[in-house]
C-alpha cells in the first residue's frame, strides 16, 4: 500500500491503462501540459504525447461527441468534464448516442468510453457546484460510478476504462486534496459493488462520493451517543449493489440515505424504494440538498448541503430519539 | 437543376403578399458543376463508363421504388423519404470506399439502400421487425450496418456530426486511411454541433467529410429563415475548411465532388465541407402536412434527379427504351422480393432486446 492523493491515484490509474492499451486516449480542457484542472493528469501529456492526450476547446458537446464516436470506432476514450454542470452541454452524444448504441445497433456497435466529471459544492457558485448523479442513473445503458477514496478512484477508473461502457465517473472537488491508501499492485474494483466503511447494528447510512466522508464523520458522533451505524459507500450508482445494501438493512432495520444533490427523484428516493421492495418494514429517511441553487457565499453553500450535524439529527430522528 | 447561386436569389413577392415557399429558386442548368472554393477552379468528373452510369440510374430508381413500396405497406410509420434527394445518396455512396464509415441523418432510407443495406432487411427494419440489420430496434432514424459501411443514421438533428468527428479521430489514430463521411440536413447547419465540430476537425485535421444535404427546408423553415449565412459553404470557410457547393440533383456531379473531396482528405489535407443542393419533393415526413405552394411543388419535377439522369443518359445514347424497361423490371423484382421478406419476418423478442442495453 502507498499513500496517494486522490488526484495521484487517478493519474496512476490512467497511466497504467494507457500503457496497457494503446487505444486509450484522453480528451478534455486543460489536461495536456497544464496537467488537468485538479492536477489529476499531471505528467500524462509528457509521457504519452499530444496525439493521446488532447486538449479540447471549451466545447463539451463536441468533446463528448468525439469520445462517443471514437469509442464506437475502436478507441477507448476518456473525456474530462471539468465541472459536471457542463456535462449538460454534452448530454446529447452521451445519452442519445452512446448510451443507446449497443441496443439500437443490436450489439454491432458499442461505446467503450468514460466521461470523467467533477461534481460538488466548493465555493464556486450555482453552475460549478451541482450533483447531478441521479439524472444519469435514470438513463438505460449508462453506468455511473462515484468513488470517495483514493483507492476506489484508482480501482474504479481502471475498471471503467476497460468496461464496454459508456461509464460516467464522478469525482468531487473536495476529494482531490485528500489522501488514501492505494494498493501497490494492480487492483480493479468491479462495477456495481458497494463498500461497507463501518459496521454498526442500529442504522444503515448510505452515501456516495464526498458525502461518504461526511457520513463517516457523522457516524463517529453517533457512536459517542451510543448509536452504531453501518456506513455504506455506494461507489457505483448504476448498477446498484442491492445485495450489500439489503444485507445491511436487514440487520439494522433503519436506513438513512445521504446525498449532496437534490432529494426529488434523487439517489435516496430510488434506493429507499428499491430496498423497501426487498426488505418489507424497513424504516427509511433521506437527506440531501435543500431545494435551492448552490451559492458562491460560503454561508449559503454550507446551509444548502448536508453536513455531519444534519446527518446525526436525521439518524436520531429516524431512530425516534428526537421529535420529528 | 438547382441554381448554385444563393444570395442573388431575392425573395419575390406573390400577389396578396404571399412569399413563394421556394424563395424564387431558379431551375436552370448550371454551367459549372463543382467549384473548388480555394482555387476557384472547376473540377470535372473524369470519363465515366456507360455501365457505371447505368448503375447509378438503377440505384436511384431502386431508392424511388423502394419508398413507393414502403408507402404500400400496411403501416408505413413515421418515415422521412428521399424523393428528390436520390442523387446525393447514390452519388456519395458511389464515391466512398467500402471501408469509409458513413454516418447520416434520420433521412436515411436512401443512404442505407445506396450503401448496400439489403432492401428486404431495410424494409423489415423500418417496420420494426426482427429481420432488419438492427433487429427492428433502430428503425429509420438509427439504422446501421457497419459491415457494409453504414456506420449509422442518427435521429437527433446535428447529433451525428460530433460523433462522426470521433469516428474520424479513431481512423486518424488507428492509421486506417479511411475517410469518415457525415451527411446531415440544412436544418443541422443551425446546430452548435456543426460549428464545434468544424473547429475541432480543422484544429486536428481530421479525415472528415461533412456533407450538407440541403433540401431547402428544415420541416417548414427555409434555409433563408433558419441560417443567417448567405451560403451554407460560408459556415466552413472561417475555420479554414475548404467548402464547395454541388448540384445535388446531378448524380455525376455528386460523385465527382465526393471523389475529389475524399481524395484530398485521404491524402492528409484535413476535413472538407460540401453543400449539396436539391429539392425535397415530398413533405418533411409521411406524417407532416405539405405547406409549400402547389405551384412550387408542381415545379419540383424540373429538379427530379431520376428524371434528369434518365434524360441525360438517353441524350448521351447510353439508355434506350429496351434497356430502361429491363432496368425497371429488375428493380421491381428486387422490390417484390423485399416485400416478401418483410412479410415473412418475425417480430422482435422483447427479452432478447434487453440483453443489449
Amino acid at each position: 500500500m502507498s499513500k496517494l492523493f486522490f488526484r495521484e491515484a487517478i493519474a496512476r490509474a490512467i497511466a497504467e491503462e494507457m500503457v496497457r492499451d494503446p487505444r486509450v486516449i484522453l480528451l478534455g480542457q486543460d489536461i495536456a501540459a497544464h496537467g488537468g484542472s485538479y492536477a489529476e493528469t499531471r505528467g500524462l501529456f509528457e509521457r504519452f504525447g499530444p496525439s493521446r492526450v488532447r486538449n479540447t476547446p471549451v466545447a463539451e458537446a463536441v468533446t463528448v461527441g468525439l469520445a462517443a464516436g471514437a469509442a464506437a470506432a475502436g478507441l477507448r476514450p476518456l473525456a474530462f468534464i471539468t465541472y459536471i454542470d457542463f456535462l449538460m452541454l454534452g448530454l446529447d452524444p452521451l445519452v442519445n448516442y452512446a448510451a443507446k448504441l449497443r441496443f439500437k445497433s443490436a450489439g454491432q456497435l458499442t461505446a467503450p468510453m468514460v466521461v470523467k466529471a467533477t461534481a460538488g459544492a466548493k465555493g464556486q457558485g450555482p453552475t460549478h457546484a451541482q450533483a447531478l448523479d441521479s439524472w444519469l442513473m435514470n438513463v438505460p445503458g449508462l453506468t455511473v460510478v462515484a468513488p470517495s477514496t483514493a483507492g476506489d478512484a484508482y480501482g474504479l477508473l481502471k475498471t471503467a476504462i476497460r468496461s464496454p461502457g459508456p461509464v460516467v465517473y464522478i469525482d468531487h472537488k473536495r476529494l482531490f486534496p485528500l489522501g488514501g491508501e492505494v494498493p501497490d499492485s494492480e487492483q480493479l474494483i468491479p462495477l456495481g459493488s458497494a463498500a461497507v466503511r463501518r459496521e454498526g447494528r442500529h442504522i444503515t447510512i448510505v452515501a456516495h462520493s464526498y458525502m461518504s466522508v461526511v457520513a463517516l464523520e457523522a457516524s463517529k458522533q453517533l457512536a459517542v451517543a451510543g448509536i452504531e451505524a453501518d456506513v455504506i459507500d455506494l461507489r457505483s450508482l448504476w448498477p446498484i449493489d442491492w445485495e450489500t445494501l439489503a444485507n445491511s438493512v436487514r440487520r439494522t432495520g433503519n436506513a438513512l440515505f445521504v446525498e449532496e444533490g437534490q432529494t426529488v427523484c434523487g439517489v435516496g428516493a430510488e434506493l429507499a424504494f428499491g430496498l423497501q421492495e426487498r426488505v418489507p418494514g424497513l424504516r427509511v429517511a433521506r437527506l440531501g440538498a435543500r431545494r435551492v441553487p448552490i451559492s458562491a457565499s460560503p454561508v449559503l453553500e454550507s446551509d444548502a448541503i448536508p453536513n455531519a450535524q444534519r446527518i446525526v439529527q436525521s439518524a436520531r430522528r429516524l431512530l425516534g430519539q428526537v421529535a420529528a | 437543376m438547382i441554381s448554385l447561386k444563393h444570395r442573388s436569389e431575392t425573395a419575390f413577392r406573390l400577389p396578396g403578399g404571399l412569399q413563394s415557399t421556394l424563395e424564387n429558386r431558379t431551375f436552370f442548368k448550371p454551367s459549372l458543376i463543382y467549384v473548388n472554393r480555394l482555387t476557384n477552379t472547376p473540377l470535372q468528373a473524369g470519363g465515366i463508363v456507360a455501365t457505371d452510369r447505368l448503375r447509378r440510374l438503377r440505384a436511384m430508381l431502386l431508392l424511388r421504388s423502394f419508398e413507393s413500396a414502403l408507402l404500400r405497406q400496411p403501416k408505413p410509420g413515421f418515415q422521412l423519404l428521399s424523393r428528390g434527394e436520390e442523387a446525393i445518396a447514390v452519388g456519395i455512396c458511389t464515391a466512398l470506399e467500402r471501408t469509409d464509415p458513413l454516418l447520416c441523418s434520420g433521412r436515411s432510407i436512401g443512404m442505407a439502400l445506396a450503401r448496400g443495406v439489403p432492401a428486404g432487411g431495410l424494409l423489415a427494419e423500418l417496420a420494426g421487425k426482427d429481420g432488419g440489420p438492427n433487429k427492428g430496434r433502430a428503425g429509420r432514424a438509427h439504422v446501421s450496418m457497419p459491415s457494409v459501411g453504414l456506420f449509422g443514421a442518427h435521429g437527433v438533428v446535428g447529433g451525428n456530426i460530433s460523433v462522426a468527428a470521433g469516428v474520424a479521430l479513431a481512423q486518424q489514430q488507428l492509421g486506417t486511411h479511411a475517410v469518415t463521411c457525415c451527411v446531415f440536413g440544412d436544418g443541422a447547419c443551425g446546430a452548435g454541433s456543426l460549428h464545434e465540430t468544424l473547429n475541432v476537425a480543422a484544429l486536428w485535421q481530421l479525415p472528415l467529410l461533412l456533407i450538407c444535404d440541403n433540401n431547402g427546408f428544415a420541416v417548414s423553415t427555409s434555409v433563408r429563415q433558419g441560417i443567417a449565412a448567405p451560403s451554407l459553404t460560408d459556415l466552413a470557410t472561417p475555420f479554414g475548411v475548404p467548402a464547395a457547393a454541388v448540384d445535388g440533383t446531378d448524380v455525376d456531379a455528386v460523385v465527382s465532388a465526393t471523389v475529389d473531396a475524399a481524395a484530398a482528405i485521404r491524402a492528409g489535407y484535413g476535413p472538407r465541407f460540401l453543400e449539396m443542393r436539391c429539392v425535397r419533393m415530398g413533405s418533411h415526413s409521411t406524417l407532416t402536412r405539405e405547406e409549400r405552394l402547389a405551384a412550387d411543388v408542381e415545379r419540383f419535377i424540373e429538379s427530379d434527379p431520376l428524371l434528369i439522369y434518365e434524360r441525360r443518359l438517353r441524350d448521351d445514347g447510353v439508355l434506350d427504351d429496351e434497356r430502361w424497361v429491363r432496368i425497371q423490371a429488375e428493380v421491381n423484382e428486387d422490390i417484390a422480393e423485399a416485400e416478401k421478406f418483410v412479410e415473412a419476418a418475425s417480430w422482435p423478442d422483447p427479452e432478447a432486446a434487453m440483453l443489449d442495453v
